[in-house]
């Protein structure tokens, strides 16, 4: 409604990114011929940086205050929680390259995790309601994440990284499937 | 950015509406209690009155600018067949809600509310432990319209057995349970809170039940009372609690002079902190009766009556086919008896449910031939012993060194069993029917042995779990559940439609 618009970056065409030809990342993929595996947009990653970033920055500001009230170690501190920004900073954009998800004609499949790999297959008349949030860093670079709920809290449908049309399609998608078959519980 | 999206409904798309005006300053009076609290405790007397008053205003003026900011961004409509609600000042959210799913509309009038001339809506789906989303506030004439109109569109969901009238008191609004056959209440046992009241857990009260005559049931099984006393006993609690209590006498024996009223008190209230459990659960297992109560008239879905009870005797119905998982517990204590325990996982029809005392019970205590035959009475086709549980492959071991010969898994025709837990074994046991989704995780050290767990989410708290199974195993028993599951929803769909003397409505009334 009133969100506020914030122009997507040229480049950036509506179209949602489809690529067959995503190498599969995990061994987790039950139906590898018939899967296509849409991954999510690569503006994530920044997203997902920038929320890091503050983190670490106040990392940074840590070690700063412990420095000036004549922390021994400044130097090593620095270089420890550096090299802590630039391999969790690495982890996350591998991380983001690891979210996947597809539509089959009953479920939904959703895929990510580096180091833990999981893999839902939600069917879609279990689910309960869909939502769609956007963070303010999400909203300044033109991303939506979409939640499916089923009754069970354990269920792990969630979608980042969307642009917003996307997002919009899918939990579309989702109700209208979600209505026309089955009851929920 | 645009959230909302365009959006192909016929009939077109109505206009985004907002709460009543005076929700803001309803909401922000909420914290003007614990605003006054939390600057009293920090020490009014040293800001003097003066700085309390503006202190007060000045942070005062913060919540109802973030209350009003927070109005501005809240909002519902009703499109098509779903209810958009839209809000959250930093994150924002737009949850559809598909009306089918709706499982009860309440007008609900908190104090605040009620002086002002508002109400608060709550609609609940299935789920999640709160209320989904409550639109708060609404003038009771929109409240009343708009639960009217989304019952009125639910047209599958026959909310009106749950959702009432505008109810004075909050608590009213959510139906008390009430049976044909009330149980006669005792005088309250000293720890009434307990205990106190039939568990919410039992199917709605559905007005037209209260009418109609008790229906039909068969005895099914009586617990012996010794069973559930020695079952008791033979809890670590109660086994160790000599050895402690002799520690602490014996450490006094020998010097009498330490030995005091308070070291007695405190032993005392130890022990009884110890068996309090054990103790409640004989009370509550007492008496431990189960019947299999006839479908009452337009439904086709047996009930299970539970009466238990020493000092309060309660009765409850569990629709069977609300039972989402079974679980089988063999306590250590318990094996040189062969004895078992067993679970039932309904799934929560109210969200304030409390730990459930005794909700959950399908047997307190019983040999492998009752919990054979219970378990199949309240799962058809399952048979307890002849499930053909799989363990999984020996390097299972690098992993669980303890559970690995214990883990198991297996397909059966109609349930997804697994098994789990070397000192208490546990086996759980879901319907297809029942699974909502399929998970399958692999953690780094089961990558590097090629090994993944599967996971079939249920809605309650059992949920089965395969552990550490070999990966092309995992990957067929994910596609195997995924397709099991698929088909057993087809197939119940299929009974439904065509079941005669089925109204959607009395069926809702039970599942919802």
């Amino acid at each position: 409604m009133t969100e506020p618009s914030t122009a997507p970056p040229a480049g950036a065409a509506p179209a949602p990114p489809i690529s067959p030809s995503e190498p599969p990342t995990s061994p987790l993929e039950p139906w590898p011929d018939t899967v296509t595996w849409r991954p999510v947009s690569r503006k994530l990653i920044a997203v997902e940086l920038l929320g890091f970033g503050f983190g670490l920055a106040f990392l940074f500001l840590v070690v700063a205050i412990a420095d000036g009230f004549g922390w021994p170690y400044p130097g090593a501190s620095y270089a420890a929680v550096a090299a802590f920004g630039l391999l969790r900073a690495a982890a996350i954009v591998r991380a983001v390259f690891a979210w996947g998800y597809a539509e089959r004609e009953r479920d939904l499949l959703v895929r990510h995790g580096l180091l833990i790999r999981r893999l839902s297959i939600v069917p879609y008349a279990r689910m309960q309601f869909v939502d769609v949030t956007a963070g303010p860093l999400e909203r300044t670079f033109g991303l939506a994440t979409v939640q499916l709920h089923t009754a069970a809290a354990a269920s792990d449908a969630r979608v980042p990284g969307l642009p917003p049309p996307e997002a919009s399609r899918l939990r579309d998608r989702l109700t209208a499937l979600g209505e026309d078959l089955g009851e929920g519980l | 950015m645009n959230l909302t999206g365009p959006v192909a409904v016929a009939g077109g798309v109505e206009p985004r509406q907002r709460l009543h005006p005076l929700s803001p300053l309803l909401h922000s009076a909420k914290y003007l209690a614990v605003l006054i609290a939390a600057i009293s405790i920090q020490g009014a007397a040293r800001l003097g009155w003066r700085g309390f008053l503006g202190t007060i205003v000045v942070a005062m003026c913060f919540v109802v600018a973030y209350a009003v900011i927070t109005w501005l961004v809240t909002g519902y409509h009703v499109l098509g067949r779903e209810l958009r609600i839209y809000d959250g000042v930093l994150v924002r959210r737009t949850r559809a809600i598909p009306l089918e799913r709706l499982q009860s509309v309440e007008v609900v009038r908190p104090l605040l509310a009620r002086m002002s001339g508002l109400a608060e809506l709550r609609l609940e789906v299935v789920g999640g432990g709160k209320t989904e989303a409550p639109l708060a506030y609404l003038s009771v004439e929109d409240a009343a319209a708009l639960r009217e109109r989304l019952l009125a569109l639910a047209v599958r969901v026959g909310a009106p057995a749950v959702g009432t009238l505008p109810a004075p008191p909050p608590a009213a609004a959510v139906a008390t349970p009430s049976w044909p056959d009330a149980p006669p209440r005792d005088a309250p046992p000293p720890d009434a809170p307990l205990l106190a009241g039939p568990s919410p857990d039992a199917p709605p009260p559905a007005a037209a039940s209260l009418a109609a005559p008790p229906p039909a049931e068969h005895q099914l099984h009586t617990v012996v009372n010794r069973d559930v006393l020695i079952g008791q006993l033979l809890t670590p609690q109660v086994l160790f609690l000599p050895v402690a209590v002799a520690l602490v006498v014996g450490q006094y024996w020998f010097d009498t002079s330490a030995w005091s009223f308070v070291v007695f008190a405190s032993m005392a209230v130890a022990v009884i902190g110890v068996l309090r459990q054990p103790v409640r659960r004989v009370m509550s297992d007492w008496n431990f009766r189960l019947a299999l109560q006839e479908p009452p008239a337009g439904q086709h879905h047996p009930g299970l009556r539970v009466r238990h009870g020493l000092t309060e005797t309660r009765s409850q119905t569990v629709p069977l086919h609300r039972v989402q998982a079974v679980g089988v517990t063999w306590p250590l204590l318990w094996r040189r008896r062969r004895w078992l325990r067993c679970r039932l996982d309904v799934a929560g029809f109210s969200q304030g449910e409390r730990d459930g005392a005794s909700s959950d019970r399908l047997l307190p205590v019983g040999d492998l031939a009752t919990g054979r035959r219970l378990t199949a009475v309240v799962l058809p086709g399952v048979d307890l012993t002849g499930l053909g549980l799989r363990t999984p492959p020996a390097r299972a071991r690098w992993l669980a060194p303890w559970r690995a010969p214990v883990l198991g898994a297996a397909l059966t025709e109609h349930a997804f069993a697994t098994r789990d837990g070397r000192i208490t074994r546990e086996l759980v046991i879901a319907p297809y029917l029942r699974i909502q989704s399929v998970r399958v995780v692999q953690g780094p050290l089961q990558r590097m042995l090629e090994l993944a767990s599967v996971y079939a989410d249920t809605a309650g708290s059992l949920t089965p779990v395969a552990h550490h199974r070999e990966l092309a195993e995992a990957r067929q028993l994910a596609a195997e559940l995924t397709r099991r599951a698929q088909a057993a929803r087809e197939a119940d769909q299929q009974t439904r439609a065509t079941e005669p003397g089925q109204t959607p409505a009395g069926d809702a009334a039970t599942t919802s």
